[in-house]
């Protein structure tokens, strides 16, 4: 029975979750017009203050996470603010430059980080879980499922649910006053301010979001893998994250959970011609950016989208 | 006096752009600042907006001085404008590009954003109720979910004049708002400028369309060369020697002997 809950798709299943974290990380910084590479940087100080709070202090997990994604986002505060002076390309290269810097500090500070070898025995969110429901007397194998698909479900389900609430949040901020203030800031930031936006303030709340949401990614992944090393968030995680925007489409919210799902599992079901997969990726990306550089999916195919749908509606 | 304009210079680098300029706007008047390509009145627009601060001199609104204010403050105060090339938000339909002009008047933050707190939706609907009248006001109410960029080019001068509007200001900034309108669409204009005065707003225009100004301005100052030229009602302005001599040039009388 549940033969099909599988404990391999169900961690594809939760890689996707983590990265359509980091790629909406990505998205509500450029929703205000500036392009941060420093997710990888972000994620990579959520996971270690988790990581480092729940092994060296035994905090419970929620909180260890919780306090990985306000550290996360507190540093987007303090970064942000210097940042302001810096559009576009730049703050591409300062914000890429932030988390390399970030990474080779935990490379170092070997006595607190373990160096390149990096954290081993960092909680399970998993484990943690089934340990939780244990002490009520409840067991996998009640409703017939192994311990290891159980596990894998749960973490699946939590970081659904996180997911699911971070997209809501970021939507339905979008379609307000904070969010209109967002693009009219990246639309023109000048007649922005001069329509009475806070340009100053506006700006340093989007960056700072875009560094929680990356914290609490990292935060997730270093408790979902057990396991994390400088590595993981080097240069080419944050190129990684910045592609499923793109690729996605950066204007809408859905490119970017699109570009994330697709990416990330294109190269698992490829798997069967391994050796090729990655030039396949890579043929891909480019016809994608000599054809639609805005991404796939963007206003104008949504609005289209929403026509087609309401027609429908009238004729019924 | 809504606007006291006292003293006012601003230099960048070596370039006088203004020089030692003063006047004074009264409540409900339209104001004309006029003068050649280059004679500094939108540098006069930048500095009561304080995109630039200016060298010396003060720029005092309602009796308080506004010099070095930040600039989304001063439209907290109630001084909005347009541009002479218009900066709509060109992504966005024409009526959030007036409910952002709304922003100063509003104050939802993040949490009432989010859970759609019952005094955020309220103020989201009377918004939406005053962009719309105000899209109506300026005659656009059935472009209402066009993309501004989309729109003609008279009707993306008079959306960024609703927009300025949504901000209640007291006193509004017109930097050239019949530039490459036809006659028909500048006698509208003129309608609308008549309207937003009857409304009790300040108006402060920059125009370079003569019958226009003449027809509109209550009073007019004259720039030339960063310089006040001359300052008077349209007919002491049609009349004065300097500023005809600015716009038309001086007469060689040796040569015509």
């Amino acid at each position: 029975m549940f033969d099909f809950i599988n404990p391999y798709y169900l961690q594809i299943g939760s890689f996707v979750l983590i990265n359509i974290l980091l790629a909406i990380s990505v998205y509500v910084p450029l929703s205000s017009g500036q392009l941060s590479l420093g997710s990888a940087g972000f994620m990579a100080i959520g996971a270690y203050t988790s990581a480092l709070l729940t092994i060296n202090f035994d905090i419970p997990l929620v909180f260890g996470i919780i306090a990985g994604a306000c550290v996360a986002g507190i540093l987007g505060i303090i970064i942000g603010i210097p940042s302001l002076r810096l559009t576009g390309v730049f703050l591409a290269i300062a914000t890429l430059g932030l988390g390399e810097v970030i990474r080779v500090i935990f490379v170092n500070w070997e006595s607190l980080t373990k160096g390149s070898i990096g954290l081993t025995g960092v909680p399970q969110i998993g484990r943690e879980l089934l340990n939780f429901v244990r002490g009520f007397g409840f067991e996998p194998s009640s409703i017939g499922l192994k311990n290891n698909q159980f596990v894998f479900l749960m973490v699946f389900l939590l970081l659904l649910i996180i997911v699911i609430a971070t997209i809501w949040f970021v939507a339905r901020q979008q379609n307000s006053r904070v969010g209109r203030s967002f693009s009219s800031i990246q639309m023109d930031e000048k007649a922005a301010e001069s329509m009475g936006v806070n340009i100053t303030y506006y700006k340093v709340l989007a960056f700072a979001q875009g560094a929680f949401i990356a914290g609490l990614a990292g935060a997730l992944f270093a408790h979902v893998m057990g396991y994390i090393s400088p590595s993981d968030f080097a240069y080419h995680k944050a190129v990684e994250v910045l592609i499923y925007t793109v690729f996605g489409g950066s204007e809408v919210i859905i490119g970017s959970i699109f570009g994330a799902i697709f990416l990330t599992l294109m190269p698992e079901v490829l798997r069967f011609i391994s050796e090729y997969r990655y030039i396949i990726y890579g043929i891909l990306l480019v016809i994608l950016m000599a054809v639609r550089p805005q991404g796939l999916i963007d206003i104008h195919l949504l609005s289209r989208f929403k026509r087609v749908k309401r027609s429908k509606g009238g004729v019924r | 006096m809504v606007l006291e304009i006292q003293n006012v210079s601003k230099n960048f680098g070596g370039i006088h752009a203004l020089k030692d300029v003063s006047f004074s706007i009264k409540e409900g008047e339209i104001y004309g600042l006029i003068g050649p390509n280059g004679a500094g009145k939108t540098t006069m627009f930048n500095l009561i907006t304080n995109i630039f601060e200016p060298s010396s001199g003060e720029i005092i609104f309602n009796n308080e001085a506004i010099t070095g204010i930040k600039s989304h403050k001063i439209t907290e105060k109630g001084i909005c404008r347009t541009y002479q090339n218009i900066r709509l938000f060109s992504q966005m339909s024409a009526l959030k590009n007036v409910m952002v002009g709304g922003h100063s008047r509003t104050s939802s933050g993040v949490f009432g954003s989010v859970f759609r707190t019952k005094a955020q939706k309220k103020e989201e609907t009377l918004l939406t109720q005053k962009a719309e009248e105000l899209l109506e006001l300026v005659g656009l109410i059935e472009h209402k979910d066009t993309i501004a960029e989309n729109l003609a080019y008279g009707q993306q001068r008079r959306l960024e004049i609703a927009r300025a509007l949504a901000s209640n200001p007291k006193l509004l900034l017109l930097d050239e708002p019949a530039a490459g309108m036809n006659e028909k669409e500048t006698d509208s204009l003129y309608d609308l400028i008549k309207m937003i005065q009857s409304k009790g707003i300040t108006v402060l225009i920059i125009e370079h369309d003569m019958p226009l100004v003449m027809k509109l301005c209550d009073r007019i100052t004259v720039l030339n060369f960063g310089e006040k030229l001359a300052e008077g009602t349209p007919t002491e302005i049609q009349n004065n020697e300097a500023v005809i001599e600015a716009y038309l040039g001086k007469e060689e009388e040796e040569e015509i002997a």
